[in-house]
């Protein structure tokens, strides 16, 4: 039963990152609030996934405020839409040998 | 087994990606209320008002004020209709970037065509007023199908093609918003119940 699962980033192995990724394949960008009560997450746990996701290079984060109030927003960078692109065809592809 | 997982794991993905760039807590009990609402507005204009042709500026004003008091009616009811829904249901019901895209994507086109029959009207051209009314929500329909269901985009298409036969004919303007506001919205609500009214 062990199939070939090579093109399977481990990267989106997490159930919180994926999730990440996905609100961000669908949307131009995100707010931290949203995408916390999207993934019903905490604070510092939305934060640290989303920091990996950074320094890999998938998402952009970008931190302002408005008015006196810091706002995070996300965005997917093309190297991040790729990653997961590829991450779901992977995953496609191994539904197909299976069947 | 890993199968099934893996199954899970894409549909989670496109979950996602769905709950997340559209507003999914429209109710479809209030479409169909907006539906008989407006179909009895119309029958009210048809019959009260001596005969129904709509061709002096006073049955006009009498006509707009009504429509005016309607089309808020008919908002508040979808959406105090919807966020009950979306409570009961455990939906997401925030005014955050989905239901903001929605609304905006909606009220651009409404608000242009409520300008241009406002300017229509001042300037007594009465004759194509009842279609562009229903041209522009078509239109709304269409543009706020991105952002919500997929399926509004039908209701669009059938009121814009409604209010451009419309615009070929002449005094039949209580029909056409009888069939348009009413009979369609009651139409596409029940079928829009019966796919997603007792799901999630």
């Amino acid at each position: 039963m062990i199939a070939n699962l090579d093109g399977l980033n481990k990267a989106f192995e997490s159930k919180i990152r994926l999730g990440i990724m996905s609100v961000l394949m669908a949307n131009e960008s995100v707010d931290f609030t949203m995408m916390k009560s999207l993934l019903e997450l905490t604070d510092g746990n939305l934060a640290s996934h989303a920091r990996s996701l950074e320094e890999l290079g998938y998402i952009h984060c970008e931190k302002k405020f408005i008015g006196r109030k810091p706002n995070t927003s996300y965005s997917i960078t093309d190297l991040g839409r790729a990653a997961f692109s590829a991450h779901i065809q992977a995953l496609a592809s191994f539904i197909n040998t299976q069947q | 087994m890993e199968n099934k997982e893996v199954l899970n794991t894409l549909n989670d993905i496109k979950e996602m990606m769905e709950r997340s760039s559209k507003f999914k807590a429209i109710s479809g009990l209030s479409i169909v209320i907006v539906g008989i609402l407006a179909s009895l507005v119309s029958a009210y204009i048809y019959f009260c008002m001596g005969d129904y042709h709509i061709n002096t500026p006073a049955k006009w004003r009498t006509t707009v004020i009504i429509a005016i008091v309607l089309l808020v009616v008919a908002f508040a009811t979808v959406f105090v209709m919807s966020y009950l829904k979306a409570r009961h249901f455990k939906l997401r019901f925030t005014f955050d970037t989905t239901m903001r895209r929605l609304l905006l994507n909606f009220f651009i086109p409404m608000a242009a065509g409520g300008l241009l029959c406002f300017a229509l009207l001042s300037q007594q051209h009465y004759g194509l007023v009842s279609s562009i009314t229903l041209i522009f929500y078509g239109l709304a329909l269409i543009n706020s199908s991105h952002f919500s269901y997929s399926e509004l985009r039908y209701l669009g298409y059938a009121e814009l093609a409604l209010g451009l036969i419309d615009c070929f004919l002449v005094d039949y303007a209580v029909l056409t918003w009888f069939l348009g506001f009413g009979v369609f919205h009651i139409v596409f609500g029940i079928i829009f119940m019966l796919k997603y009214g007792r799901r999630k």
